[in-house]
């Protein structure tokens, strides 16, 4: 988490100034890291966004599940 | 309000090119000769196979064109190895070609349709004795592959009591690597003068026909050029030497289609040669080399060059999953057991649609539970949805003849013909299909 809170948003782009590392987000993508930097959890993100989007959680669980798959490869989180 | 799936890529700087970003690209197919993708695969489910009987018709006359305009006496015999679909090889008998087929099953396969004896070219090395003296009662054109074939019809002719029409098969040096020296008898070493010159001592064969067939995929038509010179140069030895007319040559397959060598970097529509380029070496070659008072009638056997870019397999997305090492991994409903080409060719993936968010590096891989399922190692795609129908192609030739059943059903055939209707004409295997024959 102390690494996602270092990320800097500005548009669709993120950059984290320790890593030196540059990102292209999406608008779900960035919901996630607003949420994340908010202190919410992988399951309470799934069930903000399917009350929002009006998506089943089994499908958030999928997509989401993938986002964060993403962010431990790219060492954004443990 | 709008979901788009979540994403985040990390920039790559180096990425951006003259040529464009490879995260934008998409390449995008919604129709088939202007049916829907997704509508043939929910007629006709998924995965599919799906012809063009325009497509063949095309690739067809403009090749025909390309010879016919330059030597009038030109015939094309369908490659029944390349595509032995029987609607398939009606679309190319109807068109004006014979059969060329290279085991007893594509003969019979062949009489089945109606094609009578004689316009049947029998290649191969393997030709069983008893469908052998069938294909010489039915008067097919014989291509003797080795000595242990000239033994078996020397013992026909003599148990029929005939002389049998015949031509033999010459391998050769064309400037080609690898060279093929698989079929029929060597042209440098004189191996293919001694087999005609045992074939003249016993007298139970006329030889009337020489054929090569010098390699598949032939990228430079130069090679054709030197095989039909080669070609010629022996039958003029052979017409001087033993009184046989030959009264045909036959330059086999080979002609390449637009399909990605793997290994090779250049677009197909730069590096394969037109119709035309193949047509101007073969036939400037037999001019230029004839020594007779009649010219000989040209066959070729072109399979691939045809029929390749008339077949898509359509396959949908089942589902996809992360790999530890970053890479997307989608689950496709068709595997490699369909796509045996896929071993030597780069396939055009084209999306039923353009999709939301940019490219990521990604993996295609079949239903087959078998690590080697892989239909694309390294593909840049935007996020998928489930159910995605992709559009695989070229993959007309080879694929549904060399496919095999294994771990799901062969998946149905849909032929889209010149009319634009869609019909069924090969259905999806069922466990009939796979337990017939076991006792």
């Amino acid at each position: 988490m102390h690494t996602i809170t270092q990320l800097i948003l500005d548009n669709n782009v993120a950059f984290h100034p320790m890593m030196g590392n540059s990102y292209k987000l999406n608008e779900t993508g960035k919901e996630i890291i607003a949420y994340l930097k908010e202190g919410q959890s992988k399951d309470e993100i799934i069930q903000t966004l399917s009350k929002k989007y009006e998506i089943s959680p089994d499908e958030l669980f999928i997509d989401v599940g993938d986002f964060f798959a993403k962010l431990r490869i790219y060492g954004l989180q443990q | 309000m709008h979901y788009e799936k979540p994403t985040i890529n990390k920039i790559d700087f180096a990425m951006g090119s003259k040529y464009g970003s490879p995260v934008k690209t998409q390449k995008i197919r919604t129709n088939i000769a202007g049916i829907n993708v997704n509508e043939l695969t929910e007629k006709y489910g998924s995965p599919l196979f799906v012809f063009t009987e325009q497509e063949i018709e095309d690739k067809y006359n403009t090749l025909y064109e390309a010879f016919s305009t330059r030597y009038s006496d030109v015939e094309f015999g369908w490659s029944y190895k390349t595509n032995y679909l029987n609607e398939i090889c009606r679309i190319f008998h109807k068109l004006g070609s014979c059969a060329e087929v290279v085991s007893e099953f594509e003969y019979q396969k062949a009489r089945a349709l109606g094609i009578e004896g004689k316009d049947i070219i029998f290649n191969g090395p393997y030709k069983p004795k008893e469908d052998l003296k069938i294909a010489v009662q039915e008067g097919a054109k014989i291509h003797i592959d080795h000595l242990f074939e000239l033994n078996d019809l020397e013992e026909i002719a003599e148990e029929l009591n005939i002389q049998i029409p015949v031509a033999i098969r010459v391998n050769m040096d064309t400037g080609i690597y690898p060279q093929w020296s698989r079929f029929g008898f060597n042209y440098e070493n004189n191996e293919a003068l001694e087999a005609v010159e045992r074939m003249h001592q016993n007298g139970k064969l006329i030889l009337n026909g020489l054929h090569a067939h010098i390699g598949t995929f032939m990228l430079d038509a130069k090679a054709y050029g030197m095989a039909t010179e080669k070609l010629m140069h022996l039958k003029a030895i052979i017409e001087n030497q033993f009184g046989y007319e030959i009264e045909y040559i036959d330059l086999g397959g080979g002609f390449a289609s637009k399909s990605n060598l793997k290994g090779v970097y250049q677009s197909s529509e730069v590096i394969i040669p037109t119709a035309d380029e193949y047509a101007d070496a073969i036939t400037n070659a037999i001019y230029d080399n004839n020594r007779s008072k009649k010219l000989p009638k040209l066959y070729l056997e072109t399979g691939r060059h045809l029929i390749d870019e008339a077949g898509y397999l359509l396959s949908s997305v089942w589902g996809y999953k992360r790999f530890p090492d970053g890479k997307k991994g989608y689950i496709m409903d068709a595997g490699v057991n369909l796509l045996y080409t896929s071993n030597w060719y780069n396939f055009n993936i084209e999306l039923d649609k353009r999709y939301e968010g940019e490219n990521e590096l990604s993996m295609l891989n079949g239903p087959l539970c078998m690590n080697i399922d892989i239909i694309e190692e390294n593909i840049m795609l935007p996020p998928l949805n489930r159910g995605t129908v992709l559009s695989i192609s070229p993959v007309g030739a080879y694929n549904y003849t060399q496919s095999m059943q294994f771990i799901r059903y062969k998946p149905a055939v849909v032929l889209i013909d010149k009319e634009g209707n869609t019909r069924v004409i090969k259905e999806v295997d069922d466990l009939d299909t796979v337990n017939y024959k076991e006792v």
